[in-house]
C-alpha cells in the first residue's frame, strides 16, 4: 500500500507545525541551522574569573569615601566610617609618594594654565 | 584595538596583557554575537536574493577581529599559558599538577592502583 506524496507532505506540515520546525519539503538550504545554534557568548565571556569585592571596594563603599564637610549619618549615602578597613598596598603607596616629596623627587604639580605646544615639539626627524 | 578593553580591570586571575587581551576578546564577541548570526543566517538562506547575500558577506569580513569567535582561546587562569590548558579546570598541565598536589582541588586525587 502507497502512500501518496500529497499526503506525505501535509503530515510533514502539521509536523512542522506541531513541532515549531520550517516547513521545507524541497530541502533547500535556508539557514536555519544557524538560527537554531545556542548563543555560546556568556559562557564564553565568564571564562575568566572575576574580581570580587577588593579593600579598595570596600573602603569607597563603607565610610572612606564620605566627602568633608557632610555630617555622619546623613540621609545621602552611608557614612559609617567604622567599616572602613586597613590597606595595607595603599598605605605602602602613599608612605612612598610622601617620602619621595620630602626628598624632593615627587611629581611635579598640575599647571593652573594651559600649556601652549610649541611646534617642535617631539622627536627630531633626522 | 585597546578601544575594546575595560577602562578598569574586572579579572581576578592572572593578569598579564594576552590575557587581558583574551578576556576583551570574549566580551566583545558576546556583544556581537547576536548580530554575527544574523548575518551568518542571511549568508546561508539561498532563498534571499544574491546581492543581499553578498552584502551580508562583506559585512561580516568588514567586522573586526575582535568580534571573532576563532580569536578566544583557553589560557591557564593561574599562568596564562595556552598550551596544555585542561577545560575543566582553566589551568595548565604544570599548575593542574601543583594544585592538585597542593590538594587545593576538590575530588582530585593521584591515581594508585
Amino acid at each position: 500500500m502507497s502512500v501518496p506524496r500529497s499526503r506525505m507532505l501535509d503530515l510533514m506540515k502539521a509536523q512542522c507545525q506541531v513541532f515549531a520546525t520550517t516547513y521545507n519539503p524541497d530541502g533547500l538550504r535556508l539557514g536555519n541551522k544557524v538560527l537554531r545554534q545556542r548563543l555560546r557568548g556568556p559562557a564564553l565571556a565568564s571564562y575568566y574569573p572575576r574580581k570580587v569585592a577588593t579593600v579598595k571596594m570596600m573602603n569607597q563603599m563603607f565610610g572612606m569615601k564620605v566627602p568633608k564637610g557632610t555630617e555622619e549619618n546623613e540621609e545621602t549615602g552611608s557614612s559609617d566610617r567604622s567599616l572602613a578597613t586597613w590597606d595595607d598596598a595603599e598605605e605602602d603607596r602613599t608612605t612612598y609618594v610622601e617620602e619621595l616629596k620630602a626628598r624632593g623627587k615627587g611629581n611635579p604639580k598640575k599647571k593652573k594654565e594651559a600649556v601652549v605646544k610649541t611646534k617642535g615639539f617631539g622627536k627630531k626627524k633626522k | 584595538m585597546s578601544h575594546w578593553r575595560k577602562k578598569t580591570l574586572d579579572i581576578g586571575c592572572f593578569v598579564g596583557s594576552r590575557t587581558v587581551r583574551d578576556h576583551t576578546k570574549r566580551l566583545v564577541f558576546e556583544q556581537h554575537e547576536a548580530e554575527r548570526q544574523a548575518l551568518r543566517y542571511v549568508i546561508r538562506n539561498t532563498s534571499l536574493p544574491a546581492r543581499a547575500r553578498a552584502e551580508a558577506q562583506l559585512q561580516l569580513q568588514q567586522m573586526s577581529n575582535y568580534t571573532r569567535p576563532t580569536q578566544i582561546r583557553n589560557r591557564c587562569t593561574i599562568g596564562g599559558h595556552t598550551r596544555g590548558v585542561f577545560r575543566d579546570f582553566k589551568m595548565s598541565r604544570f599548575n593542574f599538577r601543583m594544585q592538585a598536589m597542593a590538594g587545593v582541588l576538590p575530588g582530585v586525587k593521584r591515581a594508585s592502583w
